[in-house]
């Protein structure tokens, strides 16, 4: 177990990069606590596999420190750093048994053997794959084989970390959720630090301590799921956390006073903001539907999405911008139709040029 | 139309397997047929047609002027096939799984320039090779040697081990290495205790390719030896005099023909394409 840090730690696959935008993973400082669970979440193409393949010394930074527990590790091997790591798609070895997948990376350790079997027995039990510990690994199914290479990252109970990345992504979902759930117990047990990788916000608010949002190689912002919910840094955090995603509203400046137009508020404090250009960004669980003669702001509902307990409303305010409400009211909504729109104060964030104020 | 069909396909199998198998026939009749036998018309079935006589058969194991000792050749061919396939496995394996998993760059020489390097000594017809190999056996006195021949012979199948399992190795997910490196394997360690067992398909048909171009090599075998070393495919060409023996021809070419077919059949199943994919996800 150890503390992770990444000190200035940047990669670019190009032999020379001329500027920022030839690098894969930016320059960034972050620390990983020992024993927390993490996700670092973004999409496709954004640099969390290049930043989880670093830790594991797969790859070598070209630019920065990285340390376990203050120690410099950035010249160790893989094996030196004693990291496991799990990868999206099922890595297993063909030619050996389950168990004796399951006891590799203990044997390549020179582990007791009486230990190897009892650690084996620990983790096929806690996985379920007891029965079928000596049947050979290629002939099982594509979500066992996966358990099979999580087993291989489990199986070691001195790791300095263990790193995820997206492993549920072939599990069926509702192996996925009770995965995830005995990924916790283990790491509220073990004090194991875990590092998630996914593009799934669902599956990182629901797995991880605190989560780490990036985008084109850079962290946008880290913190606790309810602190990117509610504080996302910028408008592409509010944008990827959350479903539906923030909605953005123009505003007007008046004074000490915002203006929006489209949901008639007219006093929201300015603050002592610089030029630049102001937007408000509202959670649509946020805004709450009201009678429409009673209400300043009316829009039109363009379409309804039924979630099952939840509904998404598409709108369009007066002044023409669309938004969406999440909503659990019972009562009819017809397309074409107008409702009364209101949000509380508290709720409404303002970003200049796109970052929280 | 189900059984139409199934009829009318094993109807053009048996024509195709009667089409490939024929000429082992021919040979296997001819290797029980005397003089007379083969010169006087075609001539098929023993016992009905003609007499069948062992004489094909012992003359390859005679001495003297009796026939020609196949167990020689035999051996040498096999010592010198064996050997050159087992380096040559070696080196190319190892070779073809730098060039999968790192990249190298020297001037303008990249992976594929150097993948190119080993593959075009086989697109160069064998010729060209043939006195620049016959001087340098000459000069370290390696002519009419099975030492000379397994050099000559490594130089000549190590394009095709490279070939092949570069290939092999490129299909097998470069996750599997870096999985064994987390579990804690070197990375040398990771290729001979992940990727190595792992290629057993590879490893087979390039040994087979190896093998057939070894065993059947002939034109070097020609020019490389004289008395001393004499491997099958020339001593089966001597045997062709003023009276071609044709039935100790035949028995000899069935002869040497039954180690490949044999290690055909045992190995079968790797040369199919199917078990070299989809083994590992």
């Amino acid at each position: 177990m150890a503390e992770i840090t990444l000190k200035n730690l940047g990669h670019s696959y190009f032999p020379q990069p001329k500027s920022e935008e030839d690098y894969a993973l930016k320059p960034v400082n972050l620390v990983w606590e020992d024993g927390k669970t993490y996700a670092l979440l973004g999409p496709s193409g954004c640099g969390k596999t290049t930043m989880l393949n670093i830790i594991s010394g797969l790859l070598h930074p070209s630019d920065g420190q990285l340390l376990f527990d203050g120690r410099d590790v950035t010249n160790k091997t893989t094996s030196e750093r004693n990291i496991a790591q799990v990868f999206q798609f099922p890595v297993i070895y063909t030619t050996k048994s389950v168990r004796r997948n399951l006891s590799f990376p203990l044997e390549c350790r020179d582990w007791d053997p009486k230990k190897i079997s009892g650690r084996v027995a620990e983790v096929s039990e806690m996985l379920e794959l007891d029965d079928i510990l000596d049947m050979p690994a290629r002939r099982l199914s594509a979500d066992q084989k996966q358990l099979i290479s999580l087993g291989r990252g489990l199986v070691r109970d001195d790791v300095s970390a263990v790193l995820l990345d997206e492993p549920l992504t072939v599990i069926d979902p509702q192996m996925k959720f009770s995965l995830r759930r005995k990924l916790r117990e283990i790491n509220r047990q073990t004090g194991t630090t875990m590092i998630l990788v996914t593009h799934d916000q669902s599956e990182a608010m629901s797995f991880a301590d605190e989560v780490v949002v990036m985008k084109d190689g850079r962290v946008q912002q880290s913190g606790r799921p309810e602190q990117l919910f509610e504080r996302p840094e910028n408008t592409f955090v509010g944008y990827f956390i959350g479903s539906p995603p923030i909605n953005l509203f123009n505003v007007d400046v008046k004074g000490d006073r915002l203006n929006c137009p489209a949901l008639a508020l007219t006093d929201l404090p300015r603050g002592d903001l610089g030029p630049g250009a102001l937007q408000i960004g509202i959670r649509p669980d946020h805004l709450n539907f009201s009678d429409p003669s009673e209400s300043n702001a009316v829009a039109m509902v363009e379409a309804c999405e039924n979630l099952g307990i939840d509904r998404i409303v598409s709108l369009r305010a007066a002044n023409g911008e669309l938004f969406k409400v999440k909503s659990r009211l019972r009562q009819k909504i017809d397309v074409g139709s107008k409702l009364g729109v209101s949000v509380a104060h508290k709720d409404v964030l303002v970003f200049q040029d796109g970052v929280l104020t | 139309m189900g059984r139409t069909y199934n009829i009318i396909k094993y109807l053009c199998l048996l024509a195709w397997a009667t089409f490939v198998v024929f000429p082992f026939l021919w040979a296997l009749s001819t290797s029980f047929k005397d003089a007379n036998a083969v010169t006087s018309g075609a001539r098929y079935i023993p016992w009905v047609e003609f007499e069948p006589s062992v004489q094909g058969w012992t003359s390859l194991f005679a001495s003297g002027s009796q026939g020609i000792n196949i167990v020689q050749p035999f051996f040498n061919s096999a010592s010198v096939t064996l050997l050159a396939s087992i380096v040559s496995l070696g080196l190319g394996t190892l070779a073809a799984y730098g060039l999968s998993r790192f990249s190298y760059k020297a001037g303008f020489v990249k992976n594929s320039d150097i993948t190119f390097f080993f593959i075009s000594q086989r697109i160069m017809p064998p010729i060209v090779l043939a006195i620049p190999f016959f001087l340098m056996l000459k000069e370290i006195q390696a002519l009419d040697t099975i030492f000379g021949l397994v050099i000559v012979y490594v130089a000549l199948l190590l394009p095709i081990a490279v070939w092949v399992m570069t290939d092999f190795f490129a299909s097998i997910p470069k996750e599997l290495d870096e999985m064994a490196m987390i579990d804690g394997c070197t990375p040398i360690g990771a290729f001979f205790r992940v990727v190595l067992p792992n290629s057993t398909a590879g490893l087979v048909v390039a040994g087979m390719f190896c093998l057939i171009f070894g065993w059947n090599d002939f034109f070097f075998a020609f020019i490389l030896t004289f008395t001393e070393t004499q491997l099958l495919p020339v001593a089966i060409v001597s045997l062709n005099s003023s009276v071609t023996p044709w039935w100790s021809l035949s028995a000899f070419a069935l002869i040497s023909v039954t180690p490949l077919a044999l290690i055909a059949i045992v190995v079968e199943r790797f040369m199919s394409r199917g078990s070299l994919a989809g083994a590992f996800r």
